[in-house]
């Protein structure tokens, strides 16, 4: 096995400038994004009584995916009784499925309700980090701005956060207006335009209807059809309101029934099981229902199990797909042209704007910047084949460095935020064992995380995600480094147990 | 010998083109619309070879569903799209020549005869249906006529140079087409003889192949006569069939391939005029003619998405 040194032999000019702790104050916690988990992580880290803590973000509000994402139709594909924290529910939501302006408004309330704006540094984008075992301290390097030391760092800047241009042919030549899903230009008026919507996942689904509603005309190009079941959605009566505000018990009861309705979903959408085929024929139906040309149908009929890749919630993108202005185009696209698409059926579809909806950058073979640990070992090069981390969190030679949304916790069936919500509480346990003990660093064993991705990878090997189809959740070689093979159940347990022996205390 | 079919793909991804490469508008179409007698040969010829590549296309969108890996499911769905590219270049030049009906910026769309929407009933019906065997080992004997007699005897009867630009870039398709043809009829051929030869006896039994083949077999020998009406010379549909026996017999495995051996003792059968076969199939002919109109489903709507505009 290699031995890493304390010290970091090489972490930089600029770091070791900083190295000074005389110089530079070293901050308890720092944490990395302003989102859902960097502000849940704060406010769980406080109520431990963990009060040393700076909040780093790169953008100028907080909300994270949810500030980012505010196309037409976005909204959460979870009820927002079960997207939102068990220790900060909210009771005024206006729907069952709340969209982006309702969720961005929630994470905005966490911050202002729990005086977390004082913590947060705008506008500091890191750009690397760096431990030094010797003194048991992250530098963290910022963009133009002095760095910062912290004795512990939590990643919270959250796996679907870095959104861009996909690499097609002849991206640079298009002469028309580009939009991407996750960057949306509001001053964009759609009314009359000729529109391409490149994508068929969960953002188009959402994205569709709205254009269909504006646009001239939409051509909707697909790669891939996926599996559309349908959302009961439905405005939420003013009498649940005043309940779930009097009666905080009520909304709790409702979050654990809609809980344990999802967790029932896991037996269909992670394993092959006769579920697996009920929810299949229960798409099979919804889509016959709604689509009456047996071509179109066809064209969208999914090749691949139900829950291989993300299902898609919704009841007005097939209708959408035919109003008289919109088009569904599945023959692959050969090029972007100046004028719009040409794809290979020889046809330029000229447009005015094209809408990516193409989906993130997920990080699954690295970090989204240099992570240097123990003894300078580079987390991108040991993640290069697949990343690994034990029980998601903690990475064996990062000590004192913790993930939120790290390898292996995605849900495919249940709420983010439920899984978030373990991650935080053990994130907070460590932290607080680290302070309790006075120690430098805690560092997962290399043999614990092995053992833990062995099992991983084995059950991973048994779910409906490996079964064949190419999804974001794995990588180009078909490793899984994202989803956790198992019931939210299953997560939280794991969760719940923090065991010493797995660490080296130092 | 196998084909890297991951590098095809990447050569297919790079060898795209769009009815907009072509110059619609040069001159030479007086070539074609200033004989009256090639004229009204080609206006038939034309709408029938337009139909076959848009059957074909829909059979590469069948095969796509049956593609054992991403890789050749890929292929063929860019394969698809291609046949169905190869349709709009010939509606476009019918155009081109004035052969379309209606308005002239609103053509109408000819007519397919009542064998090709028996065939286009069928592949709508039952395609998705089918084993890759069979589609896999049929395809390459279509394109293998189409490539070798049709687009031969267009090109030389026409002396039109954007038929011959447009047709330039189909070969090179076609060519790739042919390509990955023969190369799945001879994955097909591996495996045990006995066992490749029961699964062939029982997808012959299927009722659903049956109703395929007997819409299949009229629809060769009405085009057959088409064609030879139209001046084109029997031998080289003999050539292009005998083509198909060579390229596809010239491994073990695709000789073990029993729809391969199917097929080139019906497409022998088919180019020997004097051979028995043309009895019951001739009659099929002609008792189709009589096949009642109301019977047939209504046009489903892929057919309905050839065009001849360069954009849209």
């Amino acid at each position: 096995m290699t031995q890493y040194l304390d010290k970091a032999p090489d972490a930089g000019r600029r770091s070791r400038k900083a190295a000074d702790p005389s110089a530079v104050k070293v901050v308890e916690v720092l944490i990395v994004g302003a989102g859902f988990a960097g502000l849940g992580s704060a406010i769980q880290l406080r109520k431990a009584g963990i009060t040393d803590i700076a909040i780093v973000e790169r953008g100028t509000e907080v909300g994270g995916t949810w500030r980012d994402n505010q196309y037409p139709g976005a909204a959460c594909d979870i009820p927002s009784n079960l997207y939102s924290f068990s220790f900060a529910q909210n009771p005024g939501w206006t729907r069952g499925y709340s969209g982006s302006r309702e969720i961005l408004a929630y994470i905005k309330g966490l911050a202002r309700d729990h005086d977390l704006l004082p913590l947060i540094r705008f506008q500091h984008n890191v750009e690397a980090l760096h431990f030094d075992g010797g003194e048991g301290v992250w530098t963290v390097t910022l963009t133009g701005r002095e760095p910062i030391k912290a004795r512990s760092v939590v990643m919270a800047q959250g796996p679907l956060s870095n959104a861009g241009f996909p690499n097609m042919r002849g991206i640079e030549t298009f002469q028309g207006k580009k939009i991407h899903s996750a960057r949306w230009d509001h001053s964009y008026d759609f009314a009359g335009k000729r529109v391409a919507v490149i994508g068929t996942g969960a953002s188009a689904v959402q994205i569709i209807p709205e254009l269909v509603k504006v646009a001239d005309k939409v051509k909707v190009f697909q790669r891939t059809p996926g599996w559309v079941l349908p959302r009961f959605d439905f405005q939420s009566p003013e009498w649940t309101k005043a309940l779930f505000a009097k009666l905080p018990v009520s909304q709790t009861a409702v979050r654990e029934a809609m809980y344990w309705i999802h967790e029932s979903m896991a037996l269909g959408m992670i394993w092959n099981t006769p579920m697996t085929k009920a929810l299949e024929i229960l798409g099979n139906r919804f889509r016959e229902a709604q689509v009456k040309d047996a071509w179109l149908r066809r064209q969208l009929t999914p090749d691949f199990k139900i829950g291989c890749k993300r299902v898609l919630m919704t009841n007005d993108y097939y209708p959408a797909l035919q109003k008289p202005n919109c088009e569904l185009i599945s023959w692959p696209i050969a090029n972007i042209s100046e004028k719009g698409i040409r794809s290979v059926e020889g046809l330029e579809h000229q447009v005015d704007c094209i809408v990516f909806a193409t989906g993130f950058e997920v990080s699954k073979n690295g970090t989204p910047f240099p992570v240097h640990g123990l003894g300078g070992r580079d987390l991108n090069a040991e993640w290069s084949g697949g990343a690994q981390a034990y029980k998601s969190v903690q990475v064996s030679g990062y000590p004192n460095l913790y993930f939120t949304f790290g390898p292996n916790s995605g849900p495919g069936h249940n709420s983010a935020l439920v899984y978030m919500e373990s991650q935080i509480d053990y994130i907070v346990r460590s932290i607080g064992r680290l302070a309790a003990g006075k120690l430098k660093y805690i560092d997962v064993r290399a043999d614990a995380q092995k053992t833990y991705n062995v099992d991983i990878q084995k059950r991973l090997a048994k779910t409906n995600w490996n079964s064949g189809c190419k999804s974001w959740y794995l990588s180009a070689d078909g490793f899984n480094s994202t989803m956790f093979p198992g019931f939210a159940t299953q997560f939280a347990k794991q969760m719940a147990t923090f065991r010493e022996r797995d660490y080296r205390l130092v | 010998m196998q084909l890297d079919t991951a590098k095809m793909l990447a050569k297919i991804k790079n060898t795209q083109w769009a009815l907009a490469d072509i110059d619609w508008d040069a001159p030479g179409a007086e070539l074609v619309t200033g004989d009256p007698e090639l004229y009204a040969k080609l206006k038939v010829f034309m709408a029938d070879l337009m139909w076959i590549e848009h059957v074909g296309a829909r059979a590469f969108a069948a095969m796509a569903k049956k593609a054992p890996d991403d890789t050749l499911a890929e292929i063929y769905r860019y394969f698809h799209a291609e046949e169905q590219r190869h349709a709009n270049v010939e509606m476009a030049l019918m155009k081109r020549w004035g052969m379309l009906e209606g308005d002239a910026d609103n053509p109408i769309l000819p007519e397919p005869n009542i064998n090709l929407r028996l065939v286009i009933d069928w592949l709508d019906t039952y395609s998705d249906e089918m084993p890759l065997e069979v589609l896999g080992s049929v395809i390459p004997s279509l394109e293998i006529a189409l490539d070798g007699a049709l687009c031969k005897f267009l090109l030389d009867t026409v002396k039109d140079p954007v038929c011959h630009a447009a047709f330039e870039k189909i070969n090179e398709d076609e060519a790739r087409h042919l390509g990955i043809g023969f190369h799945v009829l001879e994955v097909m051929g591996h495996g045990k003889l006995h066992q490749l030869l029961v699964k062939a006896a029982g997808n012959l039994l299927n009722p659903k192949l049956i109703i395929g083949i007997a819409a299949y077999l009229p629809l060769l020998n009405r085009m057959r006569d088409n064609l030879v009406k139209l001046g084109l010379k029997e031998e080289r549909l003999y050539e292009a069939m005998n083509k198909y026996k060579r390229i596809g017999g010239r491994t073990e495995q695709g000789r073990r391939n029993p729809w391969f051996q199917i097929i080139s003792h019906q497409s022998a059968m088919v180019v020997d005029r004097k051979s028995l076969y043309h009895v019951p199939v001739d009659a099929l002919v002609r008792l189709t003619d009589y096949y009642p109109r109301r019977l047939l489903k209504a046009t489903p709507t892929w057919v309905k998405g050839l065009t001849w505009k360069t954009a849209a």
